[in-house]
């Protein structure tokens, strides 16, 4: 892998990692249960870290500075030094910005302008006063905590434990000699004489604390602890074998010097991708030995059958018990954690995804879209052939094609559940800008959908989450009036309904004032009179451009812009919005949309000498037009299907298509949301998968037609947008009938 | 290149120098020539499909080896009768630039023009093309980019850019609704 290609890979990561730095952040409040709390924060910390981490590989220097300080406060947090409070992760969230700042600035190879070299100041200075503060009783309880839980271990190892004392390049061994020793026929003396020929003994410290009164000491009893400062090239084992006659009955830690640290991490980092224990990761790095490594697993042993009797408290995991034991320092146990970490989870990401150029995957999607077209084209020669056997050969074909398809399509859809998380920064943030609570709730995150569509559903749905949060979701006192909850709700919901993917935003706010909306469109004459109007076509209103019925504001809505705005984005996505309101009870705004924009499964028709396709999800049935229908094209448009109203349109009328209908006339029924229509057209020509091609800018602004495709013959057939079509004909309906009305 | 502006400043006639072949092509009796740089091929007229709520002079659209390609009506684009096909009808497909909006940059399409027949490529210098008259051409003058002189005849020198007009001919179609077409 060059150069380039790896600071590729880092953008891609650091943007993830930041991604669920972000989304620990949010959650984090939400967590009761202590041990989810800690794993986030051990989550974000290890996102800080690793860019970190990386950013230094690659030099730059900008981003390793910033990280560093978010580092060392997030360190703290980890160590429960400092608590994690909403201003704290507020300030986190910001940092977590700053640092996507920097790391796209990198990618794009801008410059840090003045107001971002600012904020990025300001955010040092606010993260170095946590750093700066005292926060020592904490500390001091850390330090005791693990004396009780572990009744092997005396002060004097505690204190090298606890990572603090060791500061010089020495092997710090702590001895407790055991009462016995000298009545063993041991003695201290000659062991620091044999540790003396594996290196340097440095300094020894020698405490006496053990001994008694002089009337009650007992001169074959050793009392004595030692602390050693040991300078040795020697590996632990070999350390711990000067050691080996007397490890019976003797409290013996032996820590690596600091500069190891560096040398244990980096092995830990370079050992072979295997599934292996925490325990066996230290062993074989050096840092822990076979014996301590079987001591500690034989007291976590112990630990958990003692436990299962008490019921009380779950089972410490070993690293933790290392460290507290002294074996080894806490920095090489967090290298070793991360490690397996990373390896459970690159065990993880090689069955989820490999990364594919997008452009590589439209080409594909291109050509399989010809293909497509060119398997249509074979089906048609094989049925005029009349062979069986090509025919057979030819359906064959059709079928793969059909499935080489679907699969390619799959590739392109993405789950919807990023872009819905997303929004959890933004409802905190606009929340906490407007002193609202508002809780975010998202479900069908699994919804699948076009990448296309995903990438450009994310302005309109920021637009229409803020809507619910400013105007939607009222202040604290009236929903406390209103009998609801002080906590508003936001809900994000996805599913898929009849070929298109819904997407509603809902919120239990205070609804749509349908008064108010009608009183804004006369006065700013969008409307003439106010009767008759169902209350769909009230709030279709608020999409009309400048419309706004706030009476303030804000920096974050109220201007009217914006809603028209995302009518026009989900309607160039072939998509409708829809809104259901009621006042003082909530909103909820449906969007659909359709799956995919590159191919659809269509059902062909014939109109005259023109071939239509009709999307097929929208296609319940066809039957013939009913006998008293024939040649009325002037009667009623609407004929009783199994006894309900069905209300039809002639393609030939609607598209003025020149020649007389024939003899038989087929009637599809299709159906979008809640509207049933049936379409008139001369013959069925039955089920046809079809590549979309659009029509370009020159009809960008046709209503009814969706787009075309290419026909096995080579002929060109249109295809129609249903909910258009039939909404272009119900305006026509109605703008005739008012005229009429005029008339009388 | 400036030097030429200027020596045609006060007129709309700015040629670049190379783009002195010209294919003309006869449309209702009348010869017109367009600039042989935008031209991508001529086609047999044929296999059209029609587009419903579209202007008369949207004629359809075709398959041009897998694209589909609208095509216009030059003679209905003129506020004429529109042609009748003949043996001789071709569609000339042209590319033409695409001012894009804020988001993508200037994009081409292909555009295809129906005439009654295609006749040849000709050279015209820039010395025998001249301004386009202020009215008498029957056609909306911005459309016309000047007047060649051909064996003392002259022929009308289409401008591409404003006669296929992307958004001119989009902004037409608006507005024309189900059965209203």
């Amino acid at each position: 892998m060059g150069m380039e290609e790896a600071l590729q890979t880092f953008f891609v990561e650091s943007h993830e990692l930041l991604q669920e730095m972000e989304d620990r952040l949010l959650a984090i409040q939400g967590l009761v249960v202590d041990e989810d709390r800690i794993e986030a924060i051990n989550a974000i910390f290890r996102a800080a870290h690793t860019i970190k981490g990386s950013a230094g590989l690659f030099g730059l220097d900008g981003i390793v500075e910033f990280t560093h300080v978010l580092e060392s406060v997030l360190d703290k947090v980890r160590s429960s030094q400092l608590v994690m409070d909403a201003d704290m992760i507020s300030l986190f969230l910001k940092c977590k910005d700053h640092v996507s700042l920097l790391v796209g600035l990198e990618e794009s190879g801008g410059v840090l302008q003045g107001s971002d070299q600012a904020t990025g100041q300001a955010l040092v200075a606010q993260l170095s006063a946590y750093l700066q503060a005292p926060q020592t009783n904490t500390v001091h309880e850390e330090k005791t905590h693990p004396a009780i839980t572990y009744p092997h271990l005396d002060p004097l190892a505690l204190e090298s434990a606890g990572g603090g004392v060791v500061d010089n390049d020495n092997w710090h061994i702590s001895i407790e000699f055991g009462p016995d020793v000298l009545r063993n026929g041991m003695d201290p003396l000659s062991i620091f004489r044999y540790l003396g020929t594996m290196g340097t003994i440095v300094q020894v410290g020698t405490f006496f604390d053990r001994l008694p009164g002089l009337s009650e000491m007992d001169p074959e009893t050793c009392y004595m602890s030692y602390l050693i400062n040991f300078s040795s090239e020697a590996d632990k084992t070999t350390i711990e074998s000067a050691f080996e006659f007397v490890q019976e009955d003797c409290k013996i830690n032996i820590l690596p010097p600091h500069s190891r640290i560096a040398d244990f991490v980096s092995v830990i980092k370079g050992l072979p991708q295997h599934d292996l224990r925490i325990g066996e990761m230290l062993v074989q790095c050096g840092t822990l030995t076979e014996r301590e490594l079987a001591a500690v697993l034989a007291y976590q042993a112990a630990q958990e059958s003692g436990q299962n009797s008490t019921e009380a408290g779950t089972k410490q995991p070993l690293g933790e018990m290392v460290v507290q034991a002294g074996f080894v320092q806490p920095a090489v146990v967090e290298a070793a954690l991360q490690k397996q970490s990373q390896q459970k989870k690159t065990k993880a990401r090689q069955q989820q995804s490999i990364r594919v150029d997008a452009e590589k995957l439209d080409m594909l999607i291109n050509l399989i879209g010809e293909l497509v077209i060119a398997g249509a084209g074979v089906n048609i020669v094989a049925q005029r052939s009349g062979r069986a056997d090509m025919l057979e050969a030819a359906s064959t074909l059709s079928r793969l094609v059909e499935e080489v398809r679907d699969g390619a399509l799959n590739l392109r859809m993405v789950q919807i559940g990023e872009t819905f998380n997303r929004f959890q920064r933004v409802v905190h943030d606009v929340a906490k800008d407007l002193g609202k609570e508002i809780e975010l709730l998202i479900s069908g995150g699994d919804t699948e959908l076009d990448k296309t569509v995903v990438e450009k559903i994310g302005d309109p749905l920021t637009h229409l989450v803020r809507n619910s949060i400013d105007h939607g979701i009222e202040t604290a006192d009236i929903r406390a009036a209103r009998g609801k909850p002080a906590q508003g709700k936001v809900h994000l919901n996805a599913y898929h309904d009849s070929g298109s993917i819904v997407i509603e935003v809902q919120d239990d706010g205070g609804g749509l004032n349908r008064d108010k909306i009608l009183a804004k469109a006369l006065e700013k004459g969008l409307v003439e009179s106010v009767h008759e109007m169902s209350d769909s076509d009230v709030f279709q209103l608020i999409f009309e451009a400048g419309f706004s019925t706030a009476d303030t504001v804000s920096n974050i809505s109220g201007r009217g812009v914006g809603m028209d705005v995302v009518r026009r984005n989900i309607e160039a996505l072939r998509g409708n919005i829809e809104i259901q309101s009621k006042y003082t009870v909530g909103t909820t705004i449906r969007i659909r949309l359709p799956l995919t924009l590159a191919i659809i499964d269509g059902f062909l028709v014939r109109v005259g000498q023109s071939h239509y396709v009709i999307p097929l999800d929208m296609v319940i049935e066809c039957v013939d037009l009913p006998e008293e229908n024939l040649n009325s094209s002037k009667g009623s448009n609407y004929f009783s299907l199994r006894g309900e109203v069905l209300p039809y349109m002639r393609l030939r009328d609607t598209f003025e298509i020149d020649g007389e209908s024939g003899r038989r006339e087929s009637v599809v029924i299709v159906k979008y949301g809640n509207t049933r229509a049936g379409l008139v057209v001369d013959t069925l020509l039955g089920e046809f998968q079809t590549v979309i091609k659009p029509l370009g800018k020159l009809f960008e602004r046709i209503k009814g037609i969706g787009g075309s495709t290419i026909l096995g013959t080579g002929e060109v057939a249109l295809i129609l947008d249903i909910p258009n079509l039939v909404q272009q004909v119900v305006r026509k309906d109605h703008h005739e009938s008012s005229r009429l009305q005029v008339r009388h | 290149m400036s030097s030429l502006v200027k020596a045609e400043q006060g007129t709309s006639v700015a040629v670049p120098q190379d783009e002195s072949q010209y294919l003309t092509f006869i449309l209702g009796g009348e010869m017109f020539a367009i600039g042989i740089l935008n031209i991508k091929e001529i086609i047999e007229y044929g296999h059209l499909t029609e587009v419903p709520m579209m202007p008369a002079f949207i004629r359809g659209v075709i398959n041009l080896r897998g694209r589909v390609v609208p095509v216009i009506d030059l003679r209905s684009r003129f506020g004429k009768p529109s042609t009748e096909v003949t043996k001789r009808t071709c569609i000339v497909i042209i590319e033409v630039q695409v001012a894009g909006g804020a988001e993508d940059e200037g994009t081409t399409q292909d555009i295809g023009v129906v005439v009654d027949s295609v006749s040849e490529v000709l050279e015209i210098a820039t010395q025998d093309i001249e301004p386009p008259p202020a009215f008498g051409a029957h056609i909306r003058t911005d459309f016309i980019q000047g007047m060649g002189k051909v064996n003392g005849q002259f022929v009308i020198i289409l401008s591409v850019e404003n006669v296929l007009s992307v958004e001119e001919m989009a902004a037409l179609g608006q507005g024309m609704d189900v059965a209203t077409a």
